[in-house]
């Protein structure tokens, strides 16, 4: 664990104390009532009561698991996706980019400012089924004569992949960005191609912020419903819109919150995983 | 039939007296004119201070000098009632799902009129859950401005909690410069040259609704057969690729971009489209089209009184002819048509905002009980891709 | 070989950049389109009257400067509590260290909906001291983003070299030195980057601020409510603005830092 302090008695809880307790109230006490209201049962006529209903959680994955599969793997797409897009970007900002480091990251983050659905409009200007983008695709034969890209499953992982990247790109450059450049020229020093020393030096030590980076984009992803639903057919929904129109149209609040629990359930069990194979120090220090 | 108050509605408006009574400077702001408008109606009926109002966005009449609603500027100069008013209604589902929280516990959601759609279920829903303040036919003579065929909805037959606001009409829109035209829900379904290039409606009131009557069946008293055979057609529709996804109004994008030949789309929407794109058509189906309302209703923990007042005065002739011009939706408010055409002659003929009567009479509601089926929500939800 | 190489990196990220800001550049552009009607979809002409008439939509400005104060002090507050947390997580071993750690993943794989309802349910419960509106919105911003800022910061902990701490305390600095002028520093980018993600969060956040905002209105919430009969092409104006602020700030942070430096500005 390394080195640990000399008053670890009291000062780990007194570091912890504002944001957990700020979480424990705003965040724990919610989800206390979620959980209380994924075990009642009745329906929004007459009203639900609690009655352990388990039988929510049943359904929820009897029903739903083809979601809960789609959604896990769009989220997984647009994170590599994500990793392979954002991981040269954030080399290039952290070993390249000297005093104007700060303005770069501020770029990345700046799609932000217009709002999601804003961005998502200027995405469909762009890729629409008459514009230049699509036009020379079908020219050159990617895409069929009456080929699409809008309302796909592409679609829907691209617009994941394009707003989760800053979620990617920030962490990744944290870590780049703290390695010591002394030890890449030592490297090189000792006869490693710059290949190697980066294969061997680089991105081991990066490491930590690509667990941080998937971690970031990967969890909040599978929970989306926005992109499936602008950029989607009813063929690409995800877990989240089944949530949405459970709370929204079917009024089966009962049923959102088990559908929600199982998948925080589902993802956390990757999580853990996850931690297992590339080993816990590198997700927890 | 005066409107006899109950013990607990009584004291509830007692109670909300007294709390506008003790914010300081109540008496100052309200301008003296708290008793002008009483009908001499029991208990304490007085004009609040502020009408919270909570409305669709561009749903209202905007004077361009000013740039704010103009309607509500007069109505604030001729009552003293200041008008808070907020367009924070996008998504009757959503909406919905906002206010009920507080809605189910009893505590009231800070506003004094909203207003919801009948193609949903959710109108019908705050009714039936005792969420609506019944509204004070007795300050609102010119109740007897609505349109006959507003008089006796299904989810609220004697009006005593909704008025309508406006009224739009659901059908087909197309591009001219595309395809041909498309005049039918047959066409829309099944013309090949289509295929992938159409979008239906989100909500099944309307979509189920044009396809019932393409099917023959009346979509104000929907059966389980006619359900059925309605949502087993768009399944099989946008199974096949034919429609290419079910939106809410974020058709009105495609439509203009050219990535949508025709779409189920709403009248209005295409009468606001049209200045940038004038090709565009809009037509009610060959078999017939729906026709919703936008209603306004006054929510549990509401002023009654003032909301009801506003109420009256937006079914002045006068007032309604200035909304219309403005709103261009259907108006509810017989003579109207007469006040604005004296200024407007052109927008007063336009089909897409005074219908005539052989227009009306091809279009059809969507039966309310149909809309609160769990059991078709959930065949619904499931063809949406949920 | 190098050169090659050199160059190749630069040229993907110009490609990437222009990849991340392509939408930008189309708010740009359509701000200065001339639309005959209410939507703002297909290019019809150049004009300048969207900018001359920049404050002619009631209600945008303040939902602006509404969602850029909650973003910056959502951001300020959830970084300063993520880094206390994450420096606890790191540096300490605790009763309950593993129960904090999946804690914190847990409210980023909660679905909006339900977040943003239950919360609800809290502070309904809580009405008779909260009101819905700004508080409320800013109390869950804050909530949601500290988790970002843990595993941001934890990232650069985890392989944060404690010889250097040591050093300086040998050195005879306290503790609270040694954190203020080594520490600190050294994590810095990663606080920046705590920072800039909570602030992207905070300031595009639809589901969860739509159910806790009473009748306040956040930028998101009036551009989803505008869109229903299109979006005003002063929404771009106010986007392009601030971009260019925000560029425009870190840009004299540059020239400040070059300055410093003792580079002929």
């Amino acid at each position: 664990m390394g080195f640990l302090h000399r008053h670890r008695g009291l000062t780990p809880y007194l570091l912890l104390a504002p944001g957990i307790v700020w979480l424990g109230v705003f965040f724990l006490v919610p989800l206390g009532f979620l959980a209380h209201q994924s075990l009642e049962s009745g329906n929004f006529a007459v009203g639900y009561a609690f009655s352990w209903a388990w039988g929510n959680y049943w359904d929820a994955l009897h029903q739903y698991h083809a979601w809960l599969f789609r959604s896990l793997l769009y989220a997984g797409l647009a994170t590599l996706l994500a990793l392979v897009i954002s991981y040269p970007l954030a080399y290039w900002i952290a070993f390249r980019g000297g005093r104007w480091k700060n303005l770069l990251l501020v770029m990345i983050i700046a799609p932000f400012f217009v709002t999601y659905l804003i961005r998502t409009l200027a995405w469909q200007t762009i890729l629409a089924d008459q514009g230049p983008v699509v036009r020379v695709l079908r020219d050159i034969g990617i895409l069929g004569a009456n080929g699409r890209l809008l309302a796909t499953s592409t679609a829907v992982v691209a617009g994941i992949t394009y707003n989760f990247l800053p979620f990617m790109a920030l962490p990744l450059y944290v870590s780049l960005e703290s390695i010591d450049k002394r030890l890449i020229e030592a490297a090189e020093d000792l006869y490693a191609s710059s290949t190697q020393a980066f294969l061997r030096v680089t991105l081991p030590l990066s490491l930590p912020g690509v667990v941080a980076g998937t971690l970031l984009t990967f969890i909040p992803a599978t929970g989306d419903f926005i992109n499936a639903q602008l950029l989607g057919t009813p063929h690409q929904a995800m877990i989240g819109n089944v949530i949405q129109s459970k709370f929204f149209n079917l009024l089966d609040y009962p049923g959102a919150a088990a559908l929600s629990f199982t998948l925080m359930a589902a993802v956390l069990i990757l999580i853990a995983v996850y931690a297992r194979v590339i080993g816990t120090e590198k997700l927890t220090g | 039939m005066k409107h006899r108050l109950t013990r607990q509605e009584l004291l509830q408006r007692a109670a909300f007296g007294a709390a506008l009574a003790s914010i300081p400077g109540f008496a100052a702001a309200c301008g003296g004119t708290s008793s002008s408008g009483s009908s001499g109606a029991s208990g304490s009926q007085q004009l609040a201070d502020t009408l919270r109002f909570s409305n669709w966005p561009l749903y209202i009449d905007i004077d361009p000098k000013t740039k704010q609603p103009g309607t509500l500027a007069a109505f604030t100069k001729k009552t003293g009632v200041k008008v808070k008013y907020t367009e924070d209604i996008n998504s009757n589902s959503e909406f919905f799902g906002k206010i009920q929280g507080q809605l189910s516990r009893g505590q009231s959601i800070n506003r004094d009129l909203i207003v919801l759609t009948d193609n949903e279920q959710y109108l019908g829903l705050m009714l039936d859950k005792g969420w609506a303040e019944k509204i004070d036919k007795d300050v609102i003579p010119n109740i007897t401005n609505l349109v006959d065929v507003q008089k006796h909805p299904g989810f609220d037959p004697n009006r005593e909690y909704t008025l309508p606001w406006q009224s739009g009409m659901t059908g087909i829109a197309y591009n001219p410069k595309l395809t041909k035209p498309i005049l039918s829900i047959d066409q829309l379904f099944e013309d090949k040259s289509l295929k992938g290039q159409i979008t239906a409606l989100n909500g099944f009131g309307d979509t189920l609704g044009l396809v019932m009557l393409a099917n023959g069946d009346d979509p104000s008293k929907v059966t389980d057969a006619s359900f059925k055979s309605a949502i087993d057609r768009v399944k099989a529709a946008s199974d096949s690729g034919q429609i290419r996804q079910f939106t809410g109004n974020e058709y009105t994008g495609p439509l203009s971009k050219g990535d949508l030949k025709a779409c189920i789309a709403w009248s209005g929407d295409i009468f606001q489209l049209l200045p940038d794109n004038p090709d565009l058509k809009w037509n009610i189906p060959a078999a017939g089209g729906i026709i919703w309302t936008d209603n306004m209703l006054i929510p549990k923990g509401g002023d009654a009184y003032t909301a009801s007042v506003y109420m009256n005065y937006v079914y002045t002739p006068a007032v309604a002819a200035k909304m219309a011009a403005g709103i261009q939706y259907v108006t509810p408010v017989k003579g109207a048509q007469q006040v604005l055409s004296k200024t407007d002659p052109a927008m007063a003929s336009s089909q897409l905002i005074f219908p005539t009567e052989q227009t009306l009479s091809r279009v059809h509601l969507i039966d309310p009980d149909a809309l609160k089926n769990q059991s078709y929500n959930e065949q619904w939800q499931a063809v949406l891709g949920a | 070989m190098k050169f090659i190489r050199r160059h190749l990196l630069t040229a993907y990220a110009i490609a990437a950049f222009a990849y991340l800001l392509v939408p930008i550049a189309i708010v740009i552009a359509f701000s200065f389109n001339d639309p005959a009607g209410r939507y703002n979809y297909t290019w019809q002409g150049f004009t300048l009257r969207q900018w001359q008439n920049w404050d002619g939509v009631p209600g945008l400005k303040d939902a602006m400067v509404l969602s850029l104060e909650i973003a910056l002090l959502a951001a300020i507050v959830a970084t300063a509590l993520g880094t206390l947390i994450a420096l606890a997580l790191v540096r300490y071993g605790f009763r309950g260290r593993g129960g904090t750690n999946v804690l914190i993943f847990v409210p980023m794989a909660t679905p909006e909906v339900v977040l943003g309802a239950s919360l609800l349910i809290l502070f309904l419960n809580l009405s008779s001291f909260l009101q819905l509106g700004f508080g409320t919105i800013l109390i869950a911003h804050i909530m949601f983003c500290i988790s970002y800022v843990v595993v941001t910061v934890k990232a650069r902990l985890i392989s944060f070299d404690r010889s250097l701490e040591e050093a300086a305390m040998d050195l005879g600095a306290n503790e609270l030195t040694t954190f203020r002028k080594v520490t600190l520093p050294l994590i810095a980018p990663a606080i920046l980057s705590g920072l800039l993600l909570s602030f992207a969060l905070s300031v595009d956040d639809f589901v969860v601020t739509y159910f806790n905002a009473g009748s306040t209105v956040t930028f998101p919430l009036f551009v989803w409510g505008a869109a229903q009969r299109g979006v005003p092409p002063q929404v771009n104006v106010f986007g392009t603005v601030i971009f260019v602020v925000a560029l425009g700030l870190m840009l004299i942070n540059v020239l400040v830092q070059r300055r410093r430096e003792g580079v002929p500005a």
